[in-house]
């Protein structure tokens, strides 16, 4: 008897075992983060292997925002998403996938690191761009991703539409008019943030490149040395959270729940925090942040509770079809 | 809300300690009039700017296109017929169908006059697809000789080659040639083996191809109909089972052998019948002519019915070689019957044997022949062209007669020979021209010498399939 259940048991040992020590994640995330987690994924698969043994292997998605959580609501199965705004992870949550509490599960609102809007323009910045005023001057010609599909483009209007605020005393008329003149000068729009850095370091197109702080600090560095671009910190941007979340029912259909959990809490360490300082997201940890606080402009920053009563608010008013984006950009710009 | 929102926002902005701001907001510009360029380098490098932007609008409506592409439907039209599909493939419309124009001609009859016509023998739309990428269905009325018939209604759910569920109504797994397509068939009509099989029934059948395609099973149980029948009920509770395993041992391969295949069929099942549908079959020549019916005038004395066991088997096989092919099957069908308080089982078998020849053009298969080049006079390319011919014979119980059959009305035998020439313009279009002569053991009056007259007929078709 025990011979003849020997061979089998010792065949499933042989199979299960290198099977129960490989774990795979697939991370959803957006446009520009696809450095950062190269690294982070590397970093996380090291720490994995020395706490549980197992060899974990993370495969990234990258798009814009508001499209890959659309894909995580049509069935790709992302053990997590790291999106650039708590909407489109609530549009996940909505479908079910996720808890609806999912912000109170991870520190800071499960944003583990922050960004925030600048502007990119070519050497010597030949057309004086200071401030978001200067991109409403006629002949300035601005490159700016849509924010009907780029969450980053999200942040840049908001952005604006913050800085017009304050500048009009919060009178929404001229704030629309202010944003609507900034559009006006936008010849290209793209899909998402990538898209349109593309569109204005490789394609030479535009003056200003309203982009991602990461995003236009990655250009800066990769192209440093020619000294082609420069940064340009406006006098008031907006503090851009980009949230993260284990995607509960996809996690517990693959049975990786434990490990992206873990691969999320990893972002929240010294460690995490330093390969994302590395790659020019803003450290929620102190220690971190004042080691690299010389990399990151000064800039004052408002977040988007403040300006606009949260996520939802804002996407209703602005961003939903036939909301105040639609007005602007379909009036004959 | 938005009124405290928005103050809050400034407030905070006017905290002193909040602010980080390391230059205050400028006031608004004095709107600007864009000077035009002064200089041939400022015009040429506006020319330039907008060069680039056409450029890269270009390159993203590409881009969005290509992106389209992906998630967008595709609809299609060809020699398969015609299309719908979703991007990732797993929902599939198909819209298909083949029409048979046919002439009979008969020879020589005499004896028993037959009427020489033209016949839409069958006019079959086909409607069929796939939802959820592992569930096919499929839809096929018949408008043949101005009737309807719902030749096949059935659902498929292809979990792995090797494991296919299909219920509906469709052809129980048993004649070689019934298994054929009306429209790979060599000859017009079927031989005699097709009458003792069943043709279609209402089921649940489990399928699959093992090793890629060397072994092919089928098991299914089905409503039972009598040899040749259709049917879309039942009429007792008994059920019939069908089986059958077929095998290409050198399918995945590419020698000589490659299309050799055989295999063997069979169904059991019982069958009971009324005076009223005694629920037996009656056998047709292939001029379509009935050669052999039982005993019935509606009343119970003198009609036979079905009474319980029946059983057919079926070996089969087939190769194709080259320019050649060969099909043969042999079909022995069992069936209890009474006529009154007395029983019998009768056993009934016929066989064919068919060979074809491919002149030019392309190569047989069971599959029907698919044309190398299509019928195009201009580049002077003509399709393919086949010759066949075949030998069939059945042959009816002897315990048949004369009490469960008239043998001055049926006939114990039919055996006949054929010629045929195929020719393929492409995969849509094929003419058919047949000769056919059947001869008969018994089926007259003996005044009449006792057998019935031969049947001579010229066959020709007109098939569009697609």
């Amino acid at each position: 008897m025990r011979t003849r259940f020997a061979l089998p048991l010792l065949t499933l040992l042989l199979v299960a075992g290198p099977a129960a020590a490989q774990v795979k994640l697939l991370n959803v995330s957006y446009d520009p983060t696809r450095e950062l987690y190269q690294d982070f994924n590397a970093a996380f698969a090291r720490y994995w292997k020395a706490k549980s043994g197992q060899t974990v292997t993370v495969q990234q998605s990258h798009g814009g925002s508001g499209k890959q959580a659309r894909s995580v609501i049509d069935g790709l199965e992302a053990d997590v998403v790291t999106l650039a705004l708590a909407y489109d992870v609530d549009a996940v949550a909505n479908s079910g996938l996720i808890p609806k509490n999912w912000q109170t599960r991870l520190p800071n609102n499960s944003a583990p690191y922050t960004s925030t809007i600048v502007f990119l323009v070519r050497k010597g910045n030949p057309k004086k761009i200071r401030d978001w005023d200067d991109l409403t001057r006629p002949g300035v010609a601005v490159v700016t991703p849509n924010p009907k599909t780029s969450g980053g483009a999200r942040w840049n209007y908001l952005a604006a539409w913050g800085y017009a605020l304050r500048k009009f005393n919060n009178d929404p008329a001229k704030a629309q008019d202010f944003v609507k003149r900034i559009f006006k000068n936008v010849p290209v729009l793209d899909t998402g943030a990538r898209g349109a850095t593309v569109t204005f370091v490789e394609r030479g197109i535009g003056d200003v490149l309203i982009a991602w702080e990461n995003e236009a600090l990655l250009s800066v560095k990769e192209l440093g040395d020619k000294g082609e671009f420069q940064i340009v910190a406006p006098s008031l941007s907006i503090l851009a959270e980009p949230p993260v979340a284990v995607v509960d029912k996809v996690a517990a259909k693959h049975k990786t729940v434990q490990v992206a959990t873990a691969y999320l809490q990893y972002l929240y360490t010294p460690e995490g925090q330093e390969i994302a300082a590395k790659h020019y997201y803003r450290p929620r940890n102190k220690d971190v942040a004042a080691k690299y606080g010389q990399q990151f402009p000064k800039v004052t920053l408002f977040t988007i509770d403040e300006a606009f009563g949260g996520w939802t608010r804002a996407q209703k008013t602005h961003f939903a079809d036939g909301g105040v984006f639609d007005q602007i950009y379909g009036a004959g710009l | 809300m938005k009124y405290v929102a928005a103050m809050t926002f400034l407030a905070l902005l006017a905290l002193p300690g909040a602010a980080r701001a390391q230059e205050e907001p400028k006031p608004e510009p004095a709107p600007q009039t864009p000077q035009p360029p002064q200089t041939v380098e400022e015009r040429l490098d506006e020319l330039d700017q907008k060069i680039r932007v056409l450029d890269r609008k270009n390159e993203l409506d590409k881009e969005a296109a290509a992106e389209k592409a992906k998630t967008a439907g595709q609809a299609a039209a060809g020699k398969d017929g015609f299309s719908l599909k979703s991007a990732d493939g797993n929902f599939v419309l198909k819209l298909r169908g083949y029409t048979h124009f046919d002439g009979r001609f008969f020879q020589s009859d005499d004896q028993r006059p037959a009427t020489d016509t033209f016949t839409l023998r069958r006019v079959r739309p086909i409607l069929e697809g796939t939802v959820y990428k592992i569930f096919d269905f499929r839809i096929m009325p018949d408008f043949g000789g101005g009737q309807t018939v719902l030749q096949d209604a059935y659902l498929e759910a292809r979990f792995n080659p090797a494991f296919r569920v299909r219920a509906g109504k469709f052809k129980p797994p048993v004649g070689l040639e019934r298994l054929q397509s009306a429209t790979e068939i060599l000859f017009v009509e079927r031989a005699f083996p097709t009458n003792l099989v069943p043709n279609r029934d209402l089921g649940i059948q489990l399928s699959g191809d093992v090793a890629g395609g060397i072994a092919t099973w089928a098991v299914g149980v089905f409503n039972g109909v009598p040899d040749g029948g259709s049917a879309d009920g039942d009429t007792n509770d008994d059920k019939d089972y069908a089986a059958r395993i077929f095998f290409q041992p050198f399918v995945t391969g590419t020698g000589p052998f490659k299309n050799l295949g055989f295999g063997v069929a069979g169904s059991t099942g019982k069958q009971e019948g009324t005076v009223a549908a005694p629920n037996l079959p009656s056998f047709r020549t292939p001029g379509q002519q009935t050669f052999f019916s039982y005993r019935s005038d509606g009343t119970a004395p003198n009609t036979v019915i079905a009474s319980g066991d029946r059983t057919r088997l079926s070996p089969q096989a087939y190769l194709y070689t080259g320019p050649f092919g060969l099909l043969a099957e042999y079909v022995t069908s069992k069936q209890a019957v009474r006529r009154g308080t007395v029983e019998r089982d009768l056993e009934n078998r016929a066989w064919q044997v068919a060979a074809s020849w491919v002149l030019s053009g392309g190569e047989p298969t069971y599959r029907s022949v698919n044309p190398k080049r299509f019928f195009d006079p201009a580049a002077g390319t003509w399709g393919a062209f086949e010759i066949a011919a075949r030998y069939h014979k059945q042959e009816i119980d002897e315990a048949a007669f004369p009490f469960f059959a008239n043998l001055a009305s049926s006939a114990s035998e039919a055996e006949a020979w054929a010629v045929g020439f195929n020719w393929y313009f492409n995969r849509n279009l094929r003419l058919m021209f047949d000769y056919e002569d059947t001869s008969f053991t018994g089926g007259s009056n003996v005044s009449d010498g006792g057998d019935r007259e031969d049947e001579k007929i010229f066959f020709s078709r007109f098939q569009i399939a697609f």
